[in-house]
């Protein structure tokens, strides 16, 4: 009788085994795997929804900045210091229209994705240093706090646009790294506050590009450049 | 010795400097860039303030380097922009890119700087106004219009790629608003206003702006006017006339409900009634139901073929001033007028038009004076009488050129002829009875019956009275056929026949059987008092209550011959009240016969009611 049962609880030990290696390889499955044919969601609706979102987070970042400006750094000429100093200007994106006609659907998709990317971090510190300031900017806060979840919304959309554009892309991450962090705790009020300037500045920027870029990839892939 | 010649030296400075002031020139001020502005994100330009010029022609430039460039460029163009400007093109144009400008203004004195500026063209975006402005008012069916705005977006923008994105505004007014309707019309390019004001004049503007930046000036004012909506006006009169027409219905029909009778009457005057001639008051007075119903003769209404013997006539003697020649047949008058059923209970009808007791009585005194002679018909004449051949109308055509005769011969005296009366529609017949009763005027100049219908002025009162001065004698008759009042009123006026003829014997009655042409009446003898039982078992012209005219004198005197069958000849006494419904129901019955037998069976009655019997007429249709 002993013989007889320990194969049994062997097979059933790795039967549970076996059901449980396959159930975390289970993975959700994007929401439009192949073309937009099969797909609810179109390609259509995913730039709609974008360009929205991009033109909302514009919106934010312009009023933040605005703010900001007027209330912590006017009059002390950061914006002659605010040179050439965005993180996001190591990648390489066109600056008129001629350049950005002459990018691939699938490179300008991807270089908005690798800008978005390089978001992700800068916002997430700036809300958390904002929060933590004393008297903390509520305007500047709620905003803030709205710009980085937005942000995140418009990349998982610009990631699903990209998955039907440029299906075979590789997981290749590009995005520029932040490093502004310390900049942000600085002592200095004057440098804490030139940090907080360039960030919001680059970000006011950054925005608008995504925003442009977009609406640029909408009237070319939906439209067919005749919006 | 250095002494001296730091102190040479700023003695010179100053001396230099003094000379400068006097002169008033000086460097240039210090010009100032005030705007930069892109219209399509391509291109921008960028405009400069000069300062003071230093009393010296001054030069400016502009000089400039871009973010994360050391290189410095000068303008490439101070033209496009206008005077102190600099214009950047395409391929000088960059976004998200920082540019750092500075003018340098320069004269013979020297140069200064401007302030550096740092235009970012992303921000500095502003639009020219759109063109092509059209305002127009649509004016679908069944709906109210519109204003429809069309515009297009300005030049050197490109939208196709979607590199620029345009929204538009509107504002409008009416020309005389103060303050400006605006609304946000998004990226279309066209607009509908639904809220207008009709019969205004509007103004319309519109402008632009790109999705992140400054709006562009209004474009110039578009006026339009609205017309004014004829609809709605003319709801609002047909309300009004739909309002003022159920005000005036109500006033009158309150003003109908007020004197609602009395207006009606004068609209619709009531019909006259049918004159009973021969319906004698006393009857009524007498309260005889019986003789009365039947002198009223209501229970048969007859056909055609009875109005004949209702038609029966008979002449009355006469001896009285008036020498009428009654031919009355008290029963016969009520029947007759009360044929039509349309009788108006009223006082037109019935009205001693044919009062026999009186009038016989009256009459009967001639005769008695000739008893054995005649019963003075009087015979109406009609024909001979231009006048009273116009009066008659188609229902007494009958009676037109037909000369009355008198018939010496016979049995019996006929009625009164109307020469082969045709035959025709008895109603109207018994219309004309009603109509054609006729009163003849006594000398009194009694009120005549009156014939609504027939002859309104077919007798004149003349002509009565000039019958009745020939015909003095009992013997003497003219018959005279209608005589209407000038009132038109169908009053038959008994009384006055009674007044005038005063006598209260009873007189007895003759029947004209037929006139002939030279005015000859033909009687037949009537039956009177003596028999009172119904005459259907006699002969029917037996039964008749006629007497016979032997000859006539003078043309206008009848001398009758006794009947041989009656007692009284010359007069026969016959109360009015019996004597009708007999005599009735025997014209009643044999209507027909009578027609058949004599056609020129005419009743005629005269004396103070003159009438014609319709049966005359109707044979004289024929």
């Amino acid at each position: 009788m002993n013989i007889k049962r320990s194969p049994w609880k062997g097979s059933l030990l790795l039967l549970l085994v076996s059901n449980l290696l396959l159930c975390q390889s289970v993975t959700p499955l994007p929401i439009c795997p192949g073309g937009a044919v099969r797909c609810q969601v179109t390609l259509r609706d995913l730039f709609d929804r974008a360009v929205v979102l991009s033109h909302y987070i514009h919106n934010l970042s312009s009023e933040m900045f605005s703010e900001f400006d007027k209330r912590y750094t006017q009059g002390r000429g950061f914006i002659s210091k605010a040179i050439n100093s965005c993180h996001t200007s190591s990648l390489a994106t066109p600056e008129d229209k001629e350049q950005a006609q002459q990018i691939s659907q699938k490179d300008f998709v991807s270089l908005i994705v690798s800008i978005l990317r390089s978001w992700n971090e800068p916002l997430y510190h700036l809300v958390t240093e904002v929060r933590s300031m004393q008297e903390a900017p509520e305007a500047i806060l709620s905003k803030a706090i709205e710009i980085e979840e937005q942000t995140k919304r418009l990349l998982e959309g610009m990631e699903l646009i990209l998955s039907q554009v440029h299906p075979e892309t590789k997981e290749n991450e590009i995005y520029s790294v932040w490093s502004g962090l310390p900049s942000l705790q600085m002592a200095d009020e004057e440098s804490r506050l030139f940090a907080y300037y360039n960030l919001l500045h680059c970000l006011r920027r950054d925005s608008h590009k995504i925003d442009n870029y977009l609406k640029l990839l909408k009237c070319r892939i939906i439209h067919d450049n005749n919006c | 010795m250095k002494e001296n010649v730091a102190s040479a030296t700023v003695f010179t400075l100053l001396l230099f400097l003094n000379t400068c002031l006097l002169n008033g020139q000086s460097p240039p001020g210090k010009p100032e860039i005030f705007k930069c502005r892109s219209p399509n994100k391509e291109t921008f330009t960028c405009w400069w303030r000069p300062g003071a010029d230093g009393g010296l022609p001054t030069n400016y430039s502009l000089t400039y380097h871009r973010e994360g460039e050391t290189l410095i460029h000068e303008c490439p163009d101070y033209i496009t922009g206008g005077p102190n400007s600099c214009h950047f093109g395409k391929q000088y144009t960059s976004m998200w890119r920082t540019y750092v400008m500075t003018v340098n203004a320069t004269n013979e004195m020297g140069s200064t700087f401007s302030n550096e500026l740092y235009v970012d063209v992303t921000y500095i975006v502003q639009p020219d106004p759109p063109l092509n402005v059209v305002v127009e008012v649509k004016q679908p069916e069944d709906k109210k219009p519109y204003l429809w705005i069309k515009w297009s977006p300005p030049t050197l923008i490109d939208l196709k790629t979607g590199w620029f994105t345009l929204l538009y505004e509107i504002q409008l007014k009416p020309e005389n608003a103060e303050e400006w309707e605006t609304h946000f019309a998004g990226q279309q390019t066209e607009f509908k206003i639904l809220s207008l004001h009709p019969g205004q004049k509007y103004l319309v503007q519109v402008r632009c702006k790109p999705d992140h930046g400054y709006w562009s000036s209004w474009s110039p004012e578009y006026s339009i006017q609205i017309p004014t909506e004829f609809t709605m006006k003319d709801t609002t009169v047909w309300i009004s006339v739909a309002v003022l027409s159920a005000v005036i219905c109500l006033i009158i029909v309150w003003a109908v409900a007020l004197k609602g009778y009395s207006m009606v009457t004068c609209i619709f005057p009531p019909v006259p009634g049918p004159k009973i001639k021969g319906f004698d008051a006393h009857l009524l007075e007498k309260g005889k139901s019986e003789e009365l119903l039947s002198a009223l003769g209501c229970q048969d209404f007859p056909p055609t073929s009875d109005y004949e013997d209702l038609l029966v006539e008979y002449l009355e003697v006469d001896d009285s001033e008036n020498q009428h020649l009654m031919s009355v047949h008290s029963k016969e008058h009520p029947s007759q007028g009360m044929k039509p059923t349309h009788l108006d209970p009223d006082t037109d009808s019935g009205r001693g038009s044919c009062d026999s007791p009186s009038l016989l009585s009256e009459k009967c005194e001639e005769p008695r004076a000739s008893p054995s002679t005649f019963c003075a018909p009087e015979v109406i004449e009609k024909p001979e009488n231009p006048e009273t051949t116009h009066t008659w109308d188609s229902q007494c055509r009958s009676m037109e050129g037909k000369t009355p005769y008198f018939h010496a011969g016979g049995s019996k005296c006929s009625t009164w002829p109307l020469p082969q009366p045709s035959q025709h529609n008895p109603r109207s017949s018994y219309h004309n009875i009603a109509d054609v009763c006729e009163l003849a005027v006594g000398p009194a100049g009694a009120p005549a019956t009156l014939l609504d219908k027939a002859g309104k002025d077919a007798l004149k009162s003349s002509q009565i009275s000039k019958a009745r001065e020939e015909g003095k004698a009992a013997q003497q008759r003219e018959v005279e056929s209608f005589h209407s009042k000038t009132d038109k009123d169908t009053h038959w006026m008994l009384p006055q026949e009674k007044t005038s003829f005063g006598s209260t014997k009873p007189l007895d009655y003759v029947e004209i059987h037929k006139i002939n042409k030279d005015g000859a009446l033909s009687l037949l003898p009537k039956r009177g008092n003596n028999s009172s039982q119904p005459e259907k078992p006699r002969d029917p012209e037996n039964s008749k209550e006629y007497a016979k005219v032997s000859r006539v004198m003078d043309n206008n005197i009848l001398v009758l011959v006794p009947d041989p069958h009656t007692k009284n000849v010359a007069c026969f006494e016959e109360s009015a009240k019996e004597a009708p419904p007999p005599l009735e129901q025997n014209q009643a019955e044999k209507g027909l016969a009578d027609f058949t037998e004599t056609p020129s069976n005419c009743r005629l009655q005269l004396g103070g009611l003159d009438y014609l019997d319709p049966a005359c007429f109707t044979h004289s249709f024929h």
